[in-house]
């Protein structure tokens, strides 16, 4: 930069930090405003253009422009925070140096023009740049997280295991589903799968069709599924679609469906015992002995 | 290369540890039919455990040996089909709808035993 622009900007960093304050107060913040204290505003934005100023004292500073997009990020300030506050220095301060020196020469205006970017921008990129960084950290994080929730298998006892399944299921998480449960099927020995929809907002053909193939699959590494959890009005849109789900036992309800399972691999649900007639008849007895 | 078929009581017992060809498949229908008709077996187990690829013919052939055996009174279960196996075949659209199936050997006799009870 041309020692005389930086001269120049740096006797007047006053003025232009008061104009920029001014400017900035005027429109960009308003939104925020309410949420956030005028302290803090007043605070960051002195922060910021003291790390624009540093950098046309001594250069880049990549750490604190870091630190200092870190913390915008994390008190949830939006980029166009930034961007617009960029923008409207940017325009404050190439007023400034036009203002200072009388000179209406294009060659000269564009000259300062280009100083005045090559300061300002990189720093911009900079924080753009950070605060994307930090959102594609926050989306694969979610994305695992959802993954983790998105395809659970639960051994109730032996040779019964149940999926429940929440959510809307698309092609990639019915393939998840599908690996998931055959390989839970064959890890767990279950004879009996009951794979629960009653968190499945929509059953469309396409999701329908999943289960089947999935149900299909089951059947085939020689294990039996059971669908539960069929609500009233996905039966009728399954009636309605024409979807044929003849083929393996349907219920309306896991309990139901458990019962079955119960039944296919030769169970059944006994009352240990009727506590409260023994107890009684235990009392009955003892005073008979009296 | 001949696929051993074992014979347990009433039972032929087939335990498939090579990947599959054409032709093993084939002299495998003959043998396993020829053997139902020597030895009168009422039920038959194959178990695909070590399979760990089948494609279309196989698959084909699999389920037409079990329609044949069938036809012939035996009741045919397959056992221990991989996950990977098993999508790929539904994946290829083939559902084996006539085969009965079951996850290892041992569930595979005791379902073939309730089969015959049955019937």
């Amino acid at each position: 930069m041309n020692p005389e622009y930086k001269d120049i900007l740096l006797d007047y960093s006053d003025e232009i930090i008061k104009k920029w304050m001014d400017d900035l107060e005027d429109n960009k913040l308003k939104e925020y405003k309410s949420t956030v204290s005028n302290e803090l505003i007043e605070q960051v934005n002195r922060e910021f253009v003291n790390l624009i100023f540093s950098k046309l004292k001594d250069g880049v500073n990549y750490e604190s422009l870091e630190q200092f997009s870190e913390r915008i990020v994390n008190l949830g300030w939006p980029l166009a925070y930034l961007t617009e506050g960029m923008q409207s220095f940017r325009s404050i301060c190439i007023r400034t140096i036009l203002e200072q020196i009388d000179n209406k020469d294009e060659a000269f205006f564009l000259e300062v023009m280009d100083d005045v970017n090559n300061w300002v921008d990189p720093i911009k990129n900079q924080l753009i740049n950070e605060y994307s960084n930090n959102w594609n950290n926050i989306i694969s994080l979610q994305k695992v997280a959802l993954q983790e929730l998105s395809v659970p298998l639960i051994p109730v006892m032996e040779g019964i295991t149940v999926m429940p399944l929440v959510g809307t299921i698309d092609t990639d998480r019915a393939k998840l589903i599908m690996e998931n449960l055959l390989d839970g099927v064959i890890k767990s020995r279950a004879e009996v799968v009951l794979i629960d929809i009653t968190g499945v907002p929509v059953v469309d053909t396409m999701v329908a069709h999943h289960i089947v193939q999935a149900a299909e699959a089951v059947r085939l590494i020689g294990s039996t599924c059971i669908l539960v959890g069929i609500r009233p009005e996905i039966a009728q849109t399954i009636v309605n679609l024409g979807i044929d789900l003849s083929r393996f036992p349907t219920k309306s309800s896991l309990k139901k469906g458990f019962e079955k399972a119960l039944e296919m691999t030769n169970r059944d649900i006994v009352n240990v015992k009727e506590k409260d007639a023994d107890i009684i008849d235990d009392m009955v007895q003892s005073i008979d002995k009296e | 290369m001949r696929i051993p078929i074992l014979k347990l009581q009433n039972y032929l017992l087939v335990s498939i540890q090579v990947e599959l060809d054409d032709q093993t498949a084939i002299e495998f229908q003959e043998d396993l039919l020829n053997k139902i008709h020597e030895t009168g077996a009422t039920g038959v187990v194959v178990d695909l455990t070590s399979v760990e690829i089948i494609e279309s013919f196989i698959a084909k052939v699999l389920g037409d040996v079990v329609s044949m055996a069938e036809l012939m009174g035996a009741k045919v279960v397959l056992t221990g089909i991989q996950p990977a196996v098993s999508m790929t075949l539904i994946d290829l659209g083939i559902h084996l709808k006539n085969v009965k199936t079951a996850l290892d050997l041992e569930q595979g006799l005791i379902k073939l035993k309730q089969e015959l009870e049955e019937k």
